[in-house]
């Protein structure tokens, strides 16, 4: 449990300072437009790559508060012991595209962007870097819905 | 046509639904299993992970966190309490007169934004807490910010008219935007009607008629909130920003009034900011899951496929337009919008543009089909940003949802049958 | 069954002429092939923008694309030689480098990422484009905000001649133009015209300050599935695509220029040598890159 509470802890502080940045980001672009009259260069593209984190490291969050929206009608028309049993598998669905698709596809991504050193037009910023966030929020995903099937068990 | 593809797509999608897998996984994994129909198993593991990253990878969708960040501020600073005493004095003595107000002030965003999704989570985090204090049922608040925030995307400025002019290859923005103004009112009309009707059927609380006093109190009380407004609009008329980064100013404005006002301390902001994130992140997820599921029906070319297997039935004008109003209805129940305008426009353009149409009316009638599938579960992000900050669920608001899906479906067959509605305007400026 | 199915993503509309060169060489590698090479074309980024397809390549899950230089050099950064501004003398100066060594030197140095460059199609000139004035001369730019692609050769550019550089994406670009965000931008006729821009900013002054082509690429995963034979007859429709689509890109150019003039644009050729001198700094200053330096003063050779 505790480390769970970490894990949280962790990333609610992160996407707090996300979100910050991303509105001090955008206004900076404003006043450097028309205030200083020499527009930034990078805000733009700093600003897609925070929403990128914003809501893949969101998305990991708020699955661990099991926030994200279903249509849950059927299995809670089923209700008692299969209704318990769909949820383990739905779990276990999320557990195996988390794996897969964020993970091992994500990890993928990562070392292909790297290994061929792309770069983004503005910061020059290796895209490796902005994907990073796919496979992390995809093990952590993982680490709340395993720990959520084993208290289920 | 490849059968395959579209089954294991169809029942992956249902199935996972039906279980009761969150919509945004149901996606995300029957648009995974689809892709390793044809695509090797690791590069389909890694584009899924890329579709999901990159289609967050947009400067306009900035506009829906931040709408979202500056309507909690505006709810907690005290500025929508003012905002909606001082509507309250004006029309609450309607039936549902919080639910006029509701489309009205949505109008009135349309016309700030270009993003329904911002305005429906401005809208909602303002009046939806109001309107269940004055009785209101949270699903009715809900179905009626929904559906009213997609009359922005038709009352320019619209992001997705510019879009729709580069997938027609050039029909004029100038031209759509003023072929917008009257079918995106027409819209709003209708829902106020069903909504004031609804309200009535329901006996809501109608409130009294307020004095002239009244309201000029209340008028004065909401002046620097209502400020935010004419700082917007002025903003981006007088080019100091963007649509996108008047979301930003509207961050900023709330916060300082929120201060003054002394509403807000630095100590709440950490807690503002990271539900605010929360929210985000629920629609981010599903607009990303939603891009990796566009991407694979393009992919398997599933679009073309449908609407060639359809409009080999009639070539008779008013029958073809209807089939394409209603494939285009089949499609925005699955497919978010900007998806779907770049896939079809290229598809049904040529052959309503042999039958006499207008480029520039086939983009309203294209624009105005898919806001209703911005509404319609299971795939809708107006409905997702509308639910989420409702915080209600999406099956609980089909109920009241569906008579406003009627009065839609009317003003589009209405727009769709009178050209004159939608290039009226720009005739007058010669567009 | 022994079909191959090719299949080709990029950002363009149908009526652009890449596109329909595209589409011929898809046509054509059919019949050469005698139907063992089919091609799969998805126009207007449905499957993703060039710099995501351009990655889809390298992940594997796409064959083929057209991405514009400006793009390219993000992932093979030599290409960002075709971008300096007034590097080459003319069009038929650009198109002698195309053809020449130094253009298949730059298409097969794509190689080590995992990407094959086929061929360049013409892209034209970009220019400016403006509201309120016309730009005769550099001078004309001072504190004008000009919208540029994100691509830090094209921020120095118009800072080094005198304008504001000011990234703004494609898609917002015609409200900020309407509502003064921005002053002016450049493009090439084509998307000037397709854009609708020349509905807001009545001033087109054809400085030709860029060459920068559209490349055609390969991800080399697929390029590498296909037999000798095979990649002998997509050479040969390749290169009948790219004769082909200067016929249609030059006519394209006409027309846009015709269409946007009676459309009340007023349309002008300043000389390009005052502008050019504020660009010289900026190629002196890639001195220290000798690999890119050597390769320019090739290109000036040429
Ligand atoms: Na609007
Ligand atoms: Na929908």
């Amino acid at each position: 449990m505790k480390t769970r509470k970490k894990i949280d802890k962790t990333l609610e502080i992160t996407l707090i300072v996300i979100m910050s940045v991303m509105v001090l980001n955008v206004l900076w672009q404003v006043f450097s437009r028309y205030v200083l009259n020499s527009p930034s260069s990078f805000t733009d593209e700093l600003a897609r790559y925070l929403m990128i984190w914003v809501g893949v490291l969101g998305a990991a969050y708020v699955s661990g508060r099991n926030m994200h929206v279903a249509i849950d009608v059927l299995p809670k028309r089923i209700g008692g012991k299969t209704q318990k049993q769909l949820e383990q598998v739905v779990r276990v669905a999320i557990v195996l595209f988390c794996f897969f698709g964020m993970v091992l596809g994500g990890s993928r991504l990562v070392y292909i962007t790297y290994l061929l050193g792309q770069y983004s037009p503005a910061l020059q910023l290796p895209l490796a870097f902005v994907y990073m966030v796919i496979p992390a929020s995809g093990l952590v995903i993982m680490y709340y819905k395993i720990s959520d099937i084993r208290k289920k068990l | 046509m490849e059968y395959v593809p579209i089954l294991v797509l169809i029942l992956s999608f249902v199935g996972l639904l039906a279980i009761g897998t969150p919509v945004a996984w149901s996606i995300a994994i029957s648009s995974l299993l689809t892709m390793l129909v044809s695509v090797p198993a690791f590069p389909a593991f890694t584009t899924v992970s890329q579709r999901m990253a990159t289609g967050l990878d947009s400067f306009a969708l900035l506009a829906i966190p931040f709408f979202i960040l500056s309507g909690e501020l505006m709810n907690k600073g005290g500025i929508a309490h003012r905002l909606i005493a001082f509507a309250k004095t004006l029309v609450g003595a309607f039936p549902g007169g919080l639910a006029l107000i509701n489309v009205i002030s949505a109008m009135l965003m349309g016309a700030i934004a270009g993003s329904a999704m911002a305005s429906a989570s401005a809208m909602g985090s303002i009046l939806g807490p109001e309107m269940e204090k004055e009785g209101y049922d949270r699903e009715f608040g809900a179905a009626v910010n929904i559906t009213s925030a997609t009359t922005g995307l038709i009352i320019p400025p619209s992001n997705i008219l510019i879009v729709y002019s580069l997938a027609s290859g050039g029909a004029s923005i100038a031209a759509l935007f003023l072929a917008g103004y009257i079918p995106g009112i027409l819209t709003g009309l209708f829902l106020m009607i069903v909504a004031s009707f609804w309200a009535k059927k329901k006996g809501y609380n109608v409130g009294e008629r307020s004095s002239l006093k009244a309201i000029a109190k209340t008028f004065v009380d909401a002046v620097p909130s209502l400020f935010l407004l004419v700082l917007v609009i002025g903003g981006i008329v007088a080019g100091i920003f963007t649509a996108t980064e008047a979301s930003a100013i509207a961050v900023l404005y709330s916060l300082v009034l929120g201060f003054i006002y002394k509403e807000i301390s630095f100590k709440k902001l950490p807690e503002i900011l990271l539900s605010s994130s929360a929210t985000t992140a629920i629609v981010m997820l599903l607009i990303g899951a939603s891009m990796s599921m566009s991407w694979v029906l393009s992919f398997e070319n599933i679009p073309q496929d449908i609407s060639t297997g359809l409009l080999g039935i009639t070539d008779n004008k008013i029958m073809i337009l209807l089939i394409i109003n209603v494939i285009l209805l089949l499609v925005g129940i699955f497919m978010d919008m900007t998806p779907a305008v770049l896939i079809f426009t290229p598809i049904f353009l040529p052959v309503v543009t042999k039958l006499g149409l207008d480029p520039v009316h086939f983009g309203i009638i294209m624009i105005l089909n898919l806001c209703i599938g911005l509404c319609t579960p299971p795939v809708g992000s107006v409905l997702f940003v509308g639910v989420g900050i409702a915080k209600t669920t999406i099956e609980k608001v089909v109920r009241p949802l569906v008579p406003l899906f009627v009065a839609m479906v009317v003003a589009l067959f209405i727009v769709t049958y009178l050209p004159q509605l939608s290039l009226w305007l720009p005739s007058l400026f010669d567009l | 069954s022994d079909t191959k199915t090719i299949r080709l993503a990029h950002g363009l509309d149908v009526s652009h002429p890449v596109h329909k060169a595209m589409f011929k060489m898809g046509e054509d590698v059919e019949t050469l092939s005698d139907g063992t090479l089919k091609m799969e074309i998805y126009p207007n980024q449905q499957l993703g923008t060039e710099r995501e397809v351009v990655e889809l390549l390298q992940i594997g899950s796409l064959d083929m694309t057209k991405v514009s230089g400006a793009t390219l050099e993000n992932f093979a950064p030599k290409i960002a030689v075709l971008g300096l501004p007034y590097l080459f003398r003319d069009r038929d100066h650009a198109f002698s480098v195309f053809d020449g060594p130094i253009g298949q030197e730059l298409l097969d140095d794509a190689q080590q990422y995992w990407l094959k460059g086929l061929c360049f199609y013409d892209a034209g000139s970009r220019s400016f484009y403006t509201k309120d004035k016309s730009v005769e001369h550099p001078n004309d730019l001072k504190g004008k905000k000009i919208r540029v692609m994100e691509s830090v050769t094209a921020m120095n550019m118009v800072s080094s001649m005198g304008g504001a550089p000011t990234p703004i994406s494609w898609g917002e670009l015609y409200t900020a133009l309407q509502q003064g965000v921005v002053d002016g931008a450049e493009n090439n006729p084509p998307s000037f015209y397709l854009s609708r821009h020349y509905e807001v900013c009545k001033y087109y002054s054809l400085n030709e300050h860029t060459f920068t082509p559209d490349i055609l690429i390969a991800s080399t995963h697929f390029w590498n599935t296909l037999s000798e034979e095979e990649q002998g007859w997509m050479k040969m429709a390749i290169e009948n695509s790219v004769s082909y689509q200067r016929k249609l890109w030059a006519e394209a150019e006409a027309e846009a220029l015709a269409a946007v003039e009676k459309a009340g644009v007023t349309v002008t050729r300043p000389s390009k040598e005052a502008f050019s001198k504020t660009t010289v700094n900026m190629l002196e200053e890639l001195r220290d890159n000798e690999e890119l330096y050597a390769l320019i003063q090739r290109i000036k050779a040429e």
